[in-house]
């Protein structure tokens, strides 16, 4: 026990340690450079550099981290490369660490829901900005646990360099026995240490998930909102326990005061002479998006079949029709999410995504037209960004994309979610909100850069029942109170009839029917059009016009 | 806990012992130490040598030729180290050290990772085909066994038929212990297995944990072996193996090899190489006047 204390306090195995640690930091900074590179070049659109990269990774993680050691260390100095043995030790160790990193990283960014890019890409971003500020951000945070696992690896890996003469930790520790053979007490003594060191990178692994816990800043920030100061054992007594409880209570979930704000309702273009003075003024308008024979398939299914389409600005265009008729993809072409086959579109007389002379714009390039153009866009499954609070998921894209203030941006962050009634939840995460609370959020933030036109893909169609009207109510309010240019596809037949100015039914990639909203829900000429809407049963009957 | 405390003592009485020793044998001693001369003249018609720090790659698991210092575990001591440092004082090098694993000390020299090879480690012609030697010592080894020697080992001969053999990887007696198996075959007997480690110390334990039978080694090796475990390992027999210690260099630097030989000779004739002997007890029937020996 005595000699197991004593090799244990050893300075000559201590200093074995701070080679065993230079060894590791090489090895997994190097690493995490070259997995970066490796992962994007994996992930690059250039199938040469995805190719040369998986080489790279087939070789890399399919050969022993010790060949790859004496191979650094013994193999390139005849070819002029002599690097003293705790680089090439690092280097090796490096090159065997990156392919590992790189899946890592691959993994988290895969991991990212592809709604929320698509939410980013709507919103203008750039690819740069998609992988700052809303791909990077999450990935990392997924990536937390894999990343000690690594570490832990590349530091009991460190070992191997005692092969190639580092006097790391194990090396000391064989040296010491075959020269005292005192062979046990020693080899425990180096394994405690070694313990001792990977349970310190399992610490600080644990520190770095508690720090970037979005869980734990929301929580301190709700609790510093409602709790006084009191001291920790102050906190059970019953009086505040349940001061906290009333307080928490309301924040959980649907505020009722909120549907009480949005409930006056507006004066709506129902009646025959206000629909025909509305359709008269949308009639003189400008044209504000424009699609062109628009065509696109998937292999061998075509989804868009030689579409035409116009919307004029500040009319409110509803797209009915089956799952499948293709009204997401016709929405995701608007703004050119989704690329086509053959056809036009034009938004506010641009080609969006396409130079002068008619060439694909990058998608750099692309980001900043959508940008500038102005297409909002609402997704059915609302894809907010799940890291940022309601207010960030306003705010932020006015800031990256736009160039704003923070103290502007912020400003019209307030403004917009007070205007959805969601002003008290603004520090709340998505997944802490109810999913109307994330649609108008969502809703916010494609408003936020005044969009030109709003594009809703079935808005409603991911909600509960009961929460299908506060959503609707922000969206007709946008149609009658700003007079903003929208088209909306959705299966919410009566709702449709009460803000759109005009329906077009959609079947099989082209349009069956169009024409003013309630003239055509409430008397389809088309047969698969007035099965459809008989098929919509609940929801038929549209409001008699008064 | 006793054990400890028991290896501690008997480590207590060795230092003891081998301070009286290493005293008697230095206090004659220094009045040489200062260099032979005949090393002027060396260094005059070598003088690129001089005040070079050259690197000695060095499988720093052999007790009384080349270990770490158990009491001041950042020096390397034993016979070959003062040796190289002799050799080294001459032509006016100094010496720093690299340990690796036996099997890596002549990739290790001809990757140019190190100048020169002083590990104990046995000329062969195998060996001459990656290395020039100049060769320093002759060769007794001894065989390790376990007390008593219940499996009746003799040497590398029929007695080792069947047994566990532990080796270290690299050493010149694996491939004696494989041309055993023919012969034992012959017999009518099992042929032994071998057990490949990378350093002596992996080898005792292979014999202390009833892995191994036995393991062939320089005799010296082995002593010390018996010395650490007097209770548990004894040594059955030395054998002869037609092979010379030698030193290492570079195939490429034919200067350098001979500036080598010549200050081990001036080192043998100015008496320090017996000294040297006699301050790590090892026997000096070892001492060999100096061979040059390449692969052609």
């Amino acid at each position: 026990m005595s000699l197991f204390l004593q090799y244990l306090s050893l300075p000559y195995l201590l200093q074995g340690i701070e080679l065993t640690l230079q060894v590791t930091a090489l090895g997994l900074i190097g690493g995490l450079i070259l997995g970066l590179i490796l992962a994007w070049m994996q992930l690059s659109r250039f199938w040469l550099l995805s190719a040369f990269a998986r080489g790279y990774t087939v070789i890399f993680r399919g050969t022993p981290l010790i060949l790859q050691m004496v191979f650094a260390y013994d193999a390139l100095p005849h070819i002029g490369i002599k690097l003293p043995a705790v680089m090439a030790a690092g280097l090796a160790l490096a090159c065997n660490e990156a392919p590992f990193i790189a899946e890592m990283l691959r993994a988290g960014v895969l991991g990212v829901d592809r709604g929320q890019i698509s939410a980013g890409q709507a919103l203008g971003m750039t690819p740069a900005v998609l992988m700052r500020r809303i791909i990077a951000p999450q990935a990392i945070r997924t990536m937390i646990p894999a990343f000690g696992n690594e570490s832990v690896s590349a530091l009991k890996n460190s070992s191997l360099a005692s092969v190639i003469a580092v006097q790391e930790l194990t090396l000391r520790s064989t040296q010491l026995a075959s020269s005292t053979f005192d062979f046990f007490s020693i080899f425990f003594a180096s394994g405690l240490l070694y313990l001792v060191l990977t349970g310190a990178v399992g610490a600080i692994q644990l520190g770095f998930e508690w720090l970037l816990d979005l869980d734990r800043t929301a929580r301190r920030r709700r609790l510093t909102d409602y709790l006084p100061r009191y001291p920790p054992w102050r906190r059970i007594d019953c009086v505040t326990k349940r001061q906290l409880a009333d307080k928490t209570a309301p924040a959980l979930d649907l505020e009722p005061a909120a549907p009480a704000k949005l409930a006056e309702p507006p004066p709506l273009a129902l009646t025959r002479e206000g629909r025909a003075k509305r359709a008269a003024t949308i009639a003189r308008n400008n044209i504000a998006v424009e699609v062109k024979d628009l065509r696109k398939s998937y292999g061998a299914q075509s989804v868009l079949n030689g579409l035409d389409m116009t919307v004029r600005i500040g009319e409110v265009l509803a797209l009915l029709g089956p799952s499948g008729s293709g009204k997401s993809t016709l929405l995701r072409c608007i703004n050119h999410l989704e690329d086509w086959d053959s056809g036009t579109v034009r938004v506010g007389g641009r080609q969006l995504g396409f130079a002068d002379d008619g060439k694909p714009l990058s998608p750099r390039a692309i980001a900043n037209e959508r940008a500038s153009v102005g297409v909002g866009m609402v997704f059915q499954q609302f894809n907010l960004f799940s890291h940022l609070s309601a207010k960030e998921n306003v705010a932020g894209p006015l800031r990256w994309v736009h160039g704003m203030m923070r103290v502007d941006a912020d400003r019209r962050a307030h403004e917009l979610l007070e205007r959805v009634g969601l002003s008290h939840r603004a520090d709340a995460l998505p997944r802490h909100l109810s999913g109307g609370q994330q649609q108008r959020v969502a809703i916010a933030r494609a408003l936020a850069p005044n969009p030109s036109v709003l594009l809703l893909d079935e808005p409603t169609s991911a909600l509960d029942p009961e929460l299908v009207s506060e959503v609707l109510e922000v969206i007709r309010r946008l149609a009658t109170d700003d007079g903003l240019t929208m088209i909306i596809a959705t299966h919410q037949i009566r709702f449709a009839d009460e803000v759109a100015d005009r329906v077009a039914f959609l079947s099989g990639g082209t349009i069956l029917e169009e024409g003013p909203a309630h003239e055509v829900l409430s008397n389809p000429r088309h047969p698969v059009t007035a099965r459809f809407l008989s098929v919509m049963e609940p929801d038929k009957v549209p409001e008699a016009v008064r | 806990m006793q054990n400890w405390l028991f290896t501690k003592a008997r480590h207590v009485g060795q230092a003891v012992l081998g301070a009286i020793v290493a005293f008697m044998v230095l206090v004659p001693a220094g009045a040489q130490a200062s260099t032979p001369v005949g090393c002027a003249a060396l260094q005059a018609k070598y003088p690129d040598l001089k005040g070079k720090a050259l690197v000695n790659a060095i499988n720093p698991h052999t007790p009384g030729y080349e270990a770490i210092d158990p009491k001041d575990p950042s020096k390397y001591v034993g016979f070959d180290i003062d040796l190289g440092e002799a050799i080294g004082d001459c032509l006016g090098f100094t010496l720093t050290y690299k340990p690796v694993v036996f099997a890596a000390l002549l990739t290790t020299l001809s990757s140019g990772q190190a100048d020169i090879v002083i590990s104990d480690i046995y000329a062969t012609k195998e060996r001459a085909k990656a290395a020039d030697f100049i060769t320093y010592s002759k060769v007794f080894d001894g065989v390790l066994v376990a007390k008593d020697n219940p499996k009746g080992i003799h040497g590398i001969d029929l007695s080792m038929c069947g047994a566990a053999a532990a080796e270290n990887t690299g050493f010149v007696e694996v491939p004696l212990v494989q041309d055993l198996a023919p012969k034992c075959k012959e017999a009518g007997k099992p042929e032994p297995t071998l057990q490949l480690y990378d350093n002596n110390a992996n080898c005792i334990q292979a014999i202390l944990a009833g892995r191994a039978d036995t393991y062939v080694n320089d005799v010296n090796t082995v002593d010390q072996a018996v010395k650490a475990n007097p209770d548990k390992l004894e040594k059955a027999i030395a054998v002869t193996i037609p092979y010379s210690v030698g030193i290492a260099v570079p195939k490429n630097k034919p200067e350098f090899r001979d500036a080598v030989m010549a200050a081990l000779i001036e080192v043998q004739k100015a008496g320090i190489h017996m000294e040297l002997l006699k301050k790590w007890e090892l026997d000096v029937n070892n001492f060999k006047e100096p061979d040059i020996l390449t692969a052609d």
